[in-house]
């Protein structure tokens, strides 16, 4: 597990240790990874971060196009593993999880200690740094920098 | 040069500073191609030595090619960057192994299968270094030191004095620690198989469920699980913090009769593991 | 079927000592119908009971056995209950540590034989 600022590892190795989760990726939607766990390719975390954000947008905009109130998470059950993708509100901005579990675990169960990172995290993060804007622009860029620092590129 | 192999070098040579050398130099230590994936992970260890995966995989390359000394330092390398490395667990259990050091092989073993439960490569080798264990009259596998050196003979009749006296005593009676190892009585299948060491590695994980449910939905501290079976009758409940106590009979016994049983076997328990302290 | 699902469950909750019903999904834990009390976590109830009865499940079939038909956690403030309601579903019982067993676990076939 690694983690770009100190106050996100505590809430995320509790949930990595309750949930069970192979792969966890925290990042913010300007594509900052915050923390991951399980990857160990950094061009994996940039595919995967991408596609998360990718992934929630296109939802959120079926939402509003429905008329109804944004997804607040979505998940894929594979034949072996299963995908876990939920965007929450932080002082920070908003954030995205993406989860990643095998058949030693639940869907019920990541969500159930996802959720309880996420009040963890509310409760926990430091109260300086607004939130960022959110440019297209910016993503690439903010993820190349974030993934540089969390694999010492 | 296999496909997978061709596209990984040609990813790497792009971009020298991919993390792509990790599945590159795997790849090629499973064909045996063992100088390449050395050279491989020794230049991807230059840009990242404090990844543990790269060590651990360079343990395995050494390994591999019969250096287990150096084998052993990296992987205790990878175990000083992640403590719960379960890959350098597993490979220096099996220098342990190797070297008749079966404590010391056992314990990483533990901490091998406290990260990876239900994998079966690190099962089937506890099981047989607990066996070598047994055979060798050594005393770790339970965590009852009472003396020098036993012989099987001497180890079986510990596990058995648990329940001496009570019905079930070397089946339908199983004491299990918290790793999932058993303390003492038996178990046999429906089929006359012997499955005390299975069903004990498995229940060191149900009595965490039960502990964590019981937590989390605000109800205290876990008494008992009760399973009915259409082959039997299972009771599980936890004598000290420390251990967990299956009682099983056939399906006739009704399950009031079966926690009398089990509160009896638990305190024959109790006074088992109070004697050697 | 939530139909019946939801009269199922309100017959168990009438039970002196049961706080909640639920049927949960076997594989993911999660939430199918429920009838709960206030204050009882739902989610959380379904997803612990539903993982520890996989456990168990996995411990009993290494002994050989089949798989389980009805399991109870008993601990210091309450009590679990699970049925095996048909494919990839249980049914979900919690109560406090005063509950009638016997007369849950027999409601609780009974319903499961309905629901089936």
């Amino acid at each position: 597990m690694r983690a770009l600022e100190p106050w996100v590892e505590q809430p995320l190795m509790t949930f990595l240790t309750e949930s069970e989760a192979r792969l966890t990726l925290l990042m913010t939607s300007a594509g900052q990874v915050v923390a991951q766990h399980g990857f160990t390719r950094a061009v994996d975390i940039m595919s995967a971060a991408a596609l998360g954000a990718a992934i929630l947008s296109s939802t959120e905009e079926m939402a509003r196009v429905l008329g109804v109130r944004p997804f607040r998470a979505l998940s894929h059950q594979g034949e072996s593993h299963g995908i876990f993708l939920s965007a929450f509100e932080t002082p920070r901005g908003r954030w995205i999880g993406l989860v990643v579990y095998g058949q030693d675990t639940s869907l019920g169960l990541v969500r159930l200690f996802f959720d309880r990172m996420v009040d963890e995290l509310m409760a926990g993060v430091p109260a300086e740094g607004g939130p960022k804007q959110v440019l297209a622009q910016n993503f690439e860029s903010e993820l190349h920098s974030s993934l540089r620092a969390l694999f010492g590129r | 040069m296999s496909e997978d192999i061709r596209v990984m070098t040609a990813q790497l040579a792009a971009d020298p500073t991919s993390l792509v050398f990790l599945p590159l130099a795997e790849a090629l230590r499973q064909r045996k191609r063992l100088d390449a994936a050395r050279k491989v992970v020794l230049a991807g260890l230059s840009r990242y030595p404090e990844l543990a995966d790269a060590h651990n995989l360079y343990g395995r390359i050494l390994g591999d090619h019969g250096d287990f000394e150096q084998a052993f330092d990296e992987w205790g390398i990878a175990l000083r960057l992640d403590p719960d490395h379960a890959g350098a667990h597993k490979g220096i259990g099996f220098l342990y192994f190797v070297a008749g050091k079966l404590d010391q092989a056992l314990e990483h073993l533990q901490a091998a299968q406290a990260t990876f439960p239900d994998d079966e490569g690190v099962a089937a080798a506890m099981a047989r270094v607990r066996e070598a264990l047994e055979l060798d009259g050594s005393d770790a596998a339970e965590p009852s030191p009472t003396g020098p050196a036993r012989v099987e003979e001497e180890a079986e009749d510990i596990t058995e004095q648990v329940f001496a006296g009570l019905e079930g005593a070397e089946n339908g009676l199983l004491l299990v620690d918290q790793h999932g190892q058993r303390l003492g009585g038996g178990l046999l299948s429906p089929a006359g198989q012997d499955v005390a060491d299975r069903v004990a590695a498995h229940l060191a994980g149900v009595s965490r469920e039960a502990t964590r449910a019981a937590r989390l939905l605000e109800m205290g501290d876990w008494e008992t699980v009760t399973v009915e079976s259409g082959d039997g009758n299972l009771h599980l409940a936890s004598p000290t913090a420390d251990t967990v106590l299956l009682v099983v009979r056939q399906s006739a016994i009704p399950l009031g009769r079966l926690a009398a049983l089990s509160e009896r076997a638990a305190n024959a328990a109790r006074a088992w593991l109070e004697s050697l302290t | 079927m939530t139909a019946l699902y939801q009269q199922s469950l309100e017959g168990l909750t009438r039970l002196r000592g049961i706080a909640g019903a639920m049927v949960v999904s076997a594989d993911d834990g999660l939430v199918v119908a429920e009838s709960l009390m206030e204050g009882i976590p739902g989610d959380a109830v379904a997803a612990l009971a539903a993982s520890l009865m996989r456990r168990m499940g996995t411990a009993v079939s290494a002994a050989g056995f089949t798989p389980p038909s009805f399991m109870h956690l008993q601990a210091a403030r309450g009590a679990l209950l699970v049925v095996p309601a048909g494919p990839d579903i249980l049914l979900i019982a919690i109560g406090d540590r005063h509950i009638n067993l016997g007369l849950a676990r027999i409601e609780m076939l009974q319903a499961v034989e309905q629901l089936g």
